[in-house]
């Protein structure tokens, strides 16, 4: 016991001092911050020197009642007649050279901006009548476009692999107008906002803490509609220290295929809506609270069903610890026979970004759980109980390695799944 | 001392070992300097906010001054201590934390761009005097005319009360 925790000691402190030979020395960061403060010295002996010759301006603090730049360019137009050739034409190259800075700066409408993330994974299940092995995951592009300050679009689409082709979806669609901080309107295709999960995380695996979503919220899956077509009012809510926001939507609800929102058309005149209000308090940064309800109607081909989901959530999005605790209730009601059934779903994570090792290891913890009826007529048995522990390695910024142990039954009456899991994703 | 007691204590040791080793440093912590003032384009329509309120701009869930003007962020590049102020005490993220942020935030299509870089207290300068709705950070001893500096909890910078520091 004692030898194999000396192996272990000694292979722990040999990583440590590999990653420390690795990382930039903090001499290094102290001579660049030195530099910086060189520089910084520099700038303010040009400062002084320009304000020799320049006519002397009030002090900086109590700048806040200085004229506008429009005012001082007017005044620097007129000051040439005043102050000579020499300081006046050193002043209009400043200005050219300001005005330049500024313009380049600025943003430039459209300003299209591309961010891929991608995914390998690797898996071994003892389930029967599977394989162990490596598989890609979905290659995903996402666009982000400024058409003017007030007009944003954003699309998502992803590449599938599949056992014969790869697929192409267009995940999320969005232009939105904005009118303020209160009020922004958008249509397009959406990650329907119920609960927290299915629009803090979207298809890159590299932004959750886990290698895969919580399966009542999975892509493809039935339990909530994940996507979303149709229009979203969204906002913050003037609410002092509560920090409350809203989502409210119209769309067109679930398809004929009830895991497919309606892209080409509803298949019935009853379009869905969704509303979802959160809160993130100023005194707790960090934790943010909220619920949602979805009303649809879904047309079978075994009859009308009325739906109705309720979730709610609480998160601490720190790292130190994370905490994420979301519940959706789904109730389905026939039309026809009034039958009414209820479906449940929830899971808790627990996360915790240790401080060595530069903060990039957080070991993981999660709980899911997933109840359908016997009598549920929408779904198919979902019944499903996962425990996942896992680790969390930052590679760098952009890149991340994930292992997870999972255990998990799924249906009445299943034997139990041990299963090992491994996934590298990055964004680019 | 029997053998399962010398045990514990070799356990012990090499724990604590361990946890000395892998801690990181108090030197990379410890900061000290000028106090940070925020500075906005004079025609900005505010004067004082509170730190949740900044924190709320620089987080992007404010991003209009007014419905006419949009918050235009700047920040710093790595290094500079200004930035490290805004994400120890805005913030309170790591320089990781902070790149992974802003990436979902666009993804979640909550902002369209992330805050501007800027390089240098000149190019600060010119951009936040130039930019309307621009709110940026500079040491208080660098701040210069024409750029409004902003109270903090109605603090200005060298308040003893003043947070950006």
């Amino acid at each position: 016991m004692l030898r194999a925790l000396s192996i272990f000691a000694v292979v722990l402190l040999a990583g440590a001092a590999v990653r420390a030979q690795g990382s930039p020395s903090a001499d290094q960061g102290e001579q660049v911050r030195m530099l910086l403060e060189r520089v910084q010295q520099l700038e303010k002996r040009v400062l002084e020197l320009e304000a020799r010759q320049a006519p002397p301006q009030a002090g900086a603090i109590s700048a806040a009642n200085e004229p506008s730049p429009q005012l001082r360019a007017q005044q620097a137009a007129q000051a040439p007649a005043a102050a000579g050739p020499g300081p006046g034409q050193h002043q209009h190259e400043m200005q050219e050279q300001q005005a330049a800075t500024v313009q380049q700066m600025e943003t430039h409408y459209p300003s299209l901006q591309i961010r891929g993330f991608g995914d390998v994974d690797f898996s071994a299940t003892d389930q029967k009548g599977t394989t162990s092995g490596f598989n890609l995951g979905q290659l995903d592009l996402h666009l982000a476009s400024a058409l003017s300050h007030k007009v944003s679009y954003f699309a998502e689409i992803t590449f599938n692999a599949h056992p014969t082709d790869y697929t192409v979806e267009v995940e999320r669609n969005i232009i939105r107008y904005d009118y303020n901080d209160y009020f922004k309107l958008s249509f397009g295709r959406y990650h329907t906002p119920i609960g927290y999960w299915n629009t803090a995380f979207h298809h890159g695996a590299w932004l959750q803490t886990t290698i895969s979503r919580p399966d009542f919220v999975r892509f493809g899956g039935t339990f909530i509609p994940v996507h979303f077509v149709g229009l979203l009012a969204e906002g913050n809510i003037p609410s002092g220290g509560a920090g409350l926001s809203y989502n409210v939507g119209v769309g067109n609800g679930r398809g004929s295929m009830i895991n497919r929102p309606g892209d080409a058309g509803d298949n019935n005149d009853n379009r869905a809506w969704v509303a979802n209000i959160y809160s993130r308090p100023q005194r707790f940064y960090g934790l943010q609270l909220g619920a949602s309800v979805y009303r649809d109607k879904i047309t079978l081909a075994g009859g009308d069903f009325r739906e109705w989901i309720s979730d709610a959530y609480v998160v601490w999005t720190k790292e130190t610890p994370e905490f994420l605790a979301e519940f959706a209730n789904v109730n389905h009601r026939k039309v026809l026979t009034n039958l009414s059934t209820n479906s449940e779903a929830f899971y808790v994570q627990l996360g915790y970004r240790l401080p060595w090792f530069e903060r990039s290891v957080k070991p993981y913890y999660r709980f899911e759980y997933t109840h359908t009826p016997l009598s549920e007529q929408v779904f198919t048995n979902q019944d499903l109980v996962v425990s996942t522990l896992g680790v969390r390695y930052d590679i760098t910024n952009y890149a991340a390695f994930k292992t997870e142990y999972r255990n998990f039954r799924r249906g009445i009456g299943e034997p139990r799944v041990n299963g090992w899991f491994a996934q590298t994703d990055f964004t680019f | 001392m029997n053998a399962t007691t010398k045990r514990v204590v070799m356990i012990v040791w090499v724990l604590s070992s361990l946890l000395v080793a892998m801690a990181p440093s108090g030197a990379q912590t410890t900061r000290s300097g000028a106090d940070i003032a925020v500075v906005v384009h004079p025609d900005t329509p505010v004067s004082d906010l509170s730190l949740s309120d900044v924190r709320k701009v620089l987080l992007g869930e404010r991003q209009y001054w007014s419905s006419k003007l949009p918050v235009v962020l700047l920040i710093r590049a790595p290094v500079a201590r200004e930035r490290d102020v805004v994400l120890r005490v805005i913030y309170q993220m790591s320089e990781a934390q902070f790149k992974q942020y802003w990436v979902a935030k666009i993804f979640r299509a909550e902002a369209a761009s992330p805050p501007k870089i800027v390089y240098s207290n000149d190019m600060q300068y010119e951009l936040i005097s130039g930019i309307p709705g621009a709110i940026g950070f500079i040491d208080a001893r660098n701040v210069r005319p024409g750029l409004k500096v902003l109270r903090v909890d109605g603090h200005l910078p060298g308040d003893k009360e003043y947070p950006l520091r």
